[in-house]
């Protein structure tokens, strides 16, 4: 599902967020990123979705060799990728439904489509009875499965999670990660890059470990260290 | 279907939000598009108000119109016999009238309010010598007979007509040009604050997938919108122009050939649908710069 052969990627200034990454991931794998802060785990993630653009070294995911991708099928790439960040990125004029509805809207799925697919996904995290808020009206929790059931609404192959947890209280993380769970047991390839080490150890998952834009440790079944 | 209606309100929101700043592109728009449809209207009114002057025609006697059989006669009698003339073609007054119905077919008004009674017989002489000079000293000849109203030659009333036209309507065209760069420019700006107001917006739609155009298009859409707005509130100004301005040369006295000086029947209409296609061109240009400069799609 993810390849990377002898990935680096090098910032202006000299700065080297990754240096000569090989990693494969498998379909259905559930992986943590960890490793302490500028070790190139945000790097690793904008890579795969192609906000950024490695310097040398080849990167496959969900079969498009992601290097020679022209950018007008980028979207398309996208469109395979589910995206959450630690910040959440809710639109806070759009409703909670709306939000969701978005993900698919700007996609151009019918309108058919998005009044079926919307409910259904706001069942799976747990939202319906706050389908008409607004984002300012929801605790953090709350917020991080709006922007959960935004990324999965169209189903993607893979979902990227940048420090979901960051700003969450621990009980409220623990309720973010059985939903990630759940979307990797229906088969949704999960990236997680955290900080947060009582989440990896708990979960024993397969951990990735990056210092310094290395590799320094790759386990099936990690914990945070 | 549902895309076009996304596409639409979306366009629609985005003015509402950036009311100002899309009032100020519009007026803007709608001033320079003004001054080009001024300028061509001009440009086509003295080409035709020149049009006289055709088939070597290069001096026009304009008798009075209660000229005496007699004094016409005397006219005549130099013209036929002046080896300086190569031909004349006499227009009467049901001549002249009817030329004048012709050409103000359009302003009914105006052509009820005179009678062939009033209007000015004319000689349209072809000399055979067609130097400057030569038509001057002619001209001047007739200027003296008894009477005459007033002889136009050629080179002067073309000259002055030209020189009018052409210094008016490239005035106007410049300033014209110097507006429409300028309406560009704001549009470019009103679009990278559309663009700016909806930044978040615009960072889901990438991340989600929502295609390159997908994204551009409303975007390019409101600055073409602005454009035809502003196109079709200049279309108004061509009919004042065409009504007051040129109609205002039209009744004068001063310059008889100033009385040729109009446009044919739909020449407005056309002008406007020219406007409506500079004001989408520019507004699509400029809202097109500021997507491909700002957007980074």
């Amino acid at each position: 599902m993810i390849r990377l052969e002898g990935v680096s990627k090098v910032y202006k200034g000299d700065v080297t967020a990754l240096r000569e990454v090989s990693v494969e991931i498998q379909r259905g794998e559930f992986v943590f990123l960890v490793g302490p802060s500028g070790s190139g785990k945000s790097t690793f993630l904008r890579l795969l979705n192609r906000e950024e653009v490695a310097d040398s070294g080849q990167l496959m995911v969900a079969g498009k060799d992601i290097g020679a991708l022209r950018s007008w099928k980028v979207p398309y790439l996208r469109r395979e990728i589910g995206y959450v960040f630690q910040d959440y990125k809710l639109l806070s004029r759009k409703t909670v439904y709306e939000n969701v509805a978005f993900g698919l809207e700007v996609i151009g799925r019918p309108r058919s489509v998005i009044r079926k697919q919307v409910p259904f996904i706001l069942e799976l995290v747990g939202l319906t009875p706050k389908a008409e808020r607004f984002p300012d009206e929801l605790s953090g929790g709350e917020q991080q499965r709006v922007s959960i059931a935004r990324a999965f609404v169209n189903r993607p192959l893979i979902l990227l999670a940048d420090e979901p947890t960051g700003n969450l209280d621990p009980s409220t993380s623990v309720g973010i990660m059985r939903l990630l769970d759940r979307i990797n047991r229906s088969g949704t390839t999960v990236v997680m890059a955290t900080h947060d080490r009582g989440i990896v150890d708990t979960m024993r998952r397969r951990v990735i470990e990056l210092d310094r834009g290395v590799v320094v440790r790759d386990e099936s079944r990690g914990v945070y260290e | 279907m549902y895309r076009l209606w996304y596409y639409l309100r979306e366009t629609v929101l985005s003015i509402w939000r950036n009311l100002s700043l899309t009032l100020a592109a519009i007026l803007t728009v709608a001033v320079s598009l003004a001054l080009v449809g001024a300028s061509m209207m001009i440009r086509e009114g003295a080409a035709r108000a020149t049009a006289q002057f055709q088939e070597g025609v290069e001096f026009i006697v304009f008798m009075n119109p209660d000229a005496d059989v007699e004094q016409d006669a005397a006219i005549r009698r130099v013209l036929d016999s002046s080896p300086s003339i190569a031909g004349y073609n006499y227009i009467d007054k049901a001549a002249a009238y009817d030329e004048f119905e012709t050409l103000f077919a359009d302003k009914p008004e105006l052509v009820e309010s005179v009678t062939p009674d009033v209007m000015p017989p004319s000689y349209r002489i072809v000399p055979t010598d067609r130097s400057a000079a030569n038509v001057n000293e002619l001209a001047n000849q007739f200027a003296a007979q008894p009477g005459v109203r007033e002889v136009a030659t050629a080179t002067e009333a073309i000259r002055q007509i030209d020189d009018f036209s052409t210094r008016v309507s490239q005035a106007l065209l410049i300033a014209a040009l110097v507006l429409v760069g300028v309406s560009a420019l704001l549009i470019l700006n009103t679009v990278f604050t559309a663009i700016g107001a909806r930044k978040q917006e615009i960072e889901v739609m990438k991340l989600v997938g929502a295609s390159n155009w997908f994204i551009r298009i409303p975007f390019m859409l409101e600055g073409t919108i602005h454009g035809l707005i502003g196109a079709a509130m200049a279309i108004p100004v061509l009919f004042v122009v065409d009504n007051e301005v040129m109609a205002f040369f039209q009744e004068s006295d001063a310059v008889p050939l100033f009385r040729g000086f109009a446009v044919p029947e739909g020449f407005v209409w056309d002008t406007s649908i020219w406007l409506l296609i500079l004001g989408g061109t520019v507004g699509m240009i400029g809202s097109a710069v500021a997507v491909t400069r700002y957007l980074d799609v």
